[in-house]
C-alpha cells in the first residue's frame, strides 16, 4: 500500500548548539527535554554567554511540576516555563517569535506530532532549515488529515484509522505536510467498498 | 546560452542620470513584449565593437509589469575593458544591440515577512526593479541607499516618488553612513536582506548579519565582476584540441569563445556557476576571481569560472 518511501517525510537529526545565534528558543515536551538539556551542557562549555538570551518551553508528561524544571533553571537558563499541555505552549511560542529578532535559532524535541506543530508555526515566521534543529524522541504516533472531511485526527498509532470528523476508514500515508502538520490520510476502501485491510499498530 | 537565443533590441531612449550613469530603454525590434521577468534579473548584453564583441551583464531596472521596454543602467567603468565605455560612447538612439533572455540570481524570497534592500551606488539597479515586485504586496520593506553625493544618486526622484519613507539616502560627503550593525541586529523574524554595491559593502553586510545571528539563506547579493585584466597566457582545450591565447585585456571565456568553443554561460560576471570548468593540468596558479567557487574548492586547483578567473602560468589545460 501507499504508505512507505515518501520524501515529504520529514527526518530530524540529534540537536546541537549554534552559538552563531544571539538567541535562542528551545521547546520540548516529555522525554524532550534530555536533548535540551544536551544542548544548554554545550552551550555552557561553549558560549555561556547566549544562555541568558534563551528561552524554554516546557510541557512535562503529565502536566505536572518536575525535576526538569529545575535543572533548566539550574544551568542559568534567561527564562524557562512549563505549560499544562501542547496548546498552551504552542500559545506562548507563537507571541514569543512575533516579538522575536532576526538572529535567533529554533530548537525543538519531543515526538514527532509536536515537532511539527511548532514547525508550522516556525513557518508562518519565515524560519528557514538553517534556523531550526529538531530531534525526535518519544511516540511516533501521527496527526492524520482526513483530505475528504478535512478534519484531524490525533494520535493515530494504527495503519488505518477511522476518522474524527466524518468516521470514514483513513489509509495513514507518509505523504506528510509541513502547513498542516499532518500526514495524508485517503480513503482505504474507496474502490472496492468494505474492503478494509487488519488494523495493524505501527506509529508506537 | 548561446548566441542563437538573443533577442535583437533597438534603443529607445538614452538618459544621463548622473555623470557616470546612463539609463537606457531597448525596444524589441520585431515589436511587441519583451520576456517576462522578475524583480533582480539581468540580461547579457552583446555588444559588436570595432575589434571585438563585448558581452555584459546588466540589471534590468524597469518595472516588470512592463514589458514594451527593457531599462538598464550602465556605468561608465575607469578601467573598462571596452564594454560600460563602448554603451556611453557609441551607442546613440536608433542603435541595434543583441540581448540574451533575463536571468534571476537576485529574487526577492517569496514568504519573506520583511525586505531590507540596501544598495550603493550603480548596485541601485536590480533593486529598481525588485521595488516594483513589493509594491501593493503588503509586505514592509525599507531601502536603504549610499551614493557618493547628490549629484550621484541616480534614480533619485522617481525613488522619492514611489517609495516615500521607505527610502532612507546616505551620502558619503555628508555623514551619517547606513549604521549596519544596528539596522541588521534589530530586524523582526522572517526578515530578508538584500545587497548590491561595491564589494567593500557587500562583505561588510555579510559579516554584520552573520555577526548578528542572520543563517546564510536569508542573506542575498550580488555583484557581477568585470573581468579583470592579467597576464597573458595559452590554454589547451582538451576535447576541442585546440590552443588558445588569452590576451591581457580578453577573458578567457571570451577567448575560448572567439576560437569557436561554446561554453555554457548565465551571468558573465563570476556569480551564476554555470560555466564552471574542469582544470585537468596546470603548471601555475589559478587566480579565482568569481564569488561561485568556496574557499575549499578554490584551494583543490580542480576548476575554474572562465567568465572572471585567469590563470599565472605556461600550461593550463581544461575539459572544454
Amino acid at each position: 500500500m501507499l504508505v512507505t518511501g515518501i520524501k515529504s517525510k520529514p527526518v530530524y537529526a540529534p540537536l546541537q548548539a549554534d552559538t552563531r545565534g544571539r538567541y535562542h528558543v528551545m521547546l520540548a515536551m516529555g522525554v524532550g527535554a534530555a536533548p535540551l538539556l544536551r544542548v544548554i551542557a554545550e552551550m555552557q562549555s561553549a558560549a555561556a554567554r547566549v544562555l541568558k538570551n534563551t528561552r524554554v518551553l516546557y510541557v512535562p508528561d503529565g502536566g505536572s511540576a518536575t525535576p526538569e524544571i529545575e535543572r533548566f533553571r539550574a544551568a542559568a537558563v534567561g527564562n524557562a516555563q512549563t505549560f499544562p499541555g501542547t496548546p498552551a505552549l504552542l500559545e506562548e511560542f507563537r507571541s514569543t517569535l512575533a516579538r522575536s529578532l532576526m538572529g535567533t535559532r529554533l530548537y525543538v524535541a519531543g515526538p514527532e506530532s509536536f515537532i511539527g506543530l511548532a514547525m508550522k508555526i516556525a513557518l508562518e515566521f519565515n524560519l528557514n532549515k538553517d534556523e531550526i534543529r529538531a530531534e525526535e524522541c518519544g511516540t511516533s504516533a501521527r496527526r492524520v488529515y482526513c483530505i475528504h472531511c478535512r478534519a484531524t485526527t490525533e494520535n493515530v498509532r494504527t495503519n488505518i484509522v477511522s476518522c474524527v470528523g466524518c468516521a470514514r476508514w483513513l489509509l495513514v500515508r507518509d505523504h506528510y505536510s509541513r502547513r498542516l502538520a499532518a500526514y495524508m490520510g485517503v480513503m482505504v476502501d474507496a474502490e472496492a467498498p468494505g474492503e478494509v485491510p487488519p488494523l495493524k499498530e505501527m506509529f508506537l | 546560452m548561446n548566441d542563437a537565443q538573443t533577442i535583437a533590441v533597438e534603443v529607445i531612449g538614452i538618459e544621463e542620470v548622473t555623470p557616470l550613469i546612463k539609463h537606457f530603454k531597448l525596444a524589441a525590434v520585431a515589436g511587441g513584449s519583451l520576456p517576462v521577468f522578475s524583480g533582480g534579473s539581468h540580461i547579457i548584453v552583446v555588444m559588436q565593437g570595432a575589434d571585438r564583441v563585448h558581452k555584459n551583464p546588466y540589471s534590468l531596472l524597469g518595472s516588470p509589469q512592463q514589458l514594451d521596454t527593457y531599462e538598464i543602467g550602465v556605468r561608465r567603468m575607469e578601467e573598462s575593458r571596452g564594454g560600460s565605455h563602448f554603451m556611453h560612447d557609441r551607442v546613440v538612439i536608433g542603435s541595434r544591440l543583441e540581448i540574451a533572455h533575463p536571468v534571476n540570481l537576485f529574487g526577492l524570497d517569496k514568504i519573506a515577512r520583511k525586505h531590507v534592500l540596501i544598495a550603493g551606488g550603480i548596485g541601485i539597479t536590480p533593486i529598481l526593479a525588485q521595488l516594483e515586485d513589493l509594491h501593493g504586496g503588503g509586505v514592509p520593506y525599507e531601502l536603504h541607499y549610499s551614493v557618493r553625493s547628490a549629484e550621484h544618486a541616480a534614480f533619485l526622484e522617481r525613488l522619492r516618488r514611489r517609495e516615500g519613507e521607505s527610502l532612507h539616502m546616505y551620502y558619503d560627503n555628508e555623514g551619517p553612513m547606513i549604521g549596519f550593525e544596528t539596522l541588521l541586529a534589530t530586524q523582526p523574524l522572517g526578515t530578508h536582506v538584500y545587497v548590491c554595491g561595491p564589494a567593500g559593502m557587500i562583505n561588510h553586510v555579510i559579516a554584520t548579519a552573520k555577526a548578528c545571528g542572520w543563517p546564510d539563506s536569508h542573506i542575498h547579493w550580488e555583484q557581477f565582476s568585470a573581468p579583470p585584466v592579467g597576464d597573458a597566457f595559452e590554454v589547451f582545450l582538451a576535447r576541442s584540441k585546440i590552443s588558445v591565447h588569452v590576451p591581457p585585456d580578453q577573458s578567457l571565456l571570451e577567448s575560448i569563445e572567439a576560437a569557436g568553443v561554446e561554453v555554457p554561460y548565465l551571468c558573465r560576471g563570476g556569480v551564476c556557476g554555470f560555466c564552471h570548468t574542469r582544470v585537468l593540468e596546470l603548471d601555475g596558479d589559478l587566480i579565482h576571481n568569481d564569488h561561485f567557487l568556496s574557499e575549499a574548492d578554490k584551494a583543490k586547483v580542480n576548476s575554474i569560472m572562465p567568465c572572471v578567473s585567469r590563470a599565472h602560468c605556461k600550461r593550463l589545460v581544461l575539459d572544454l
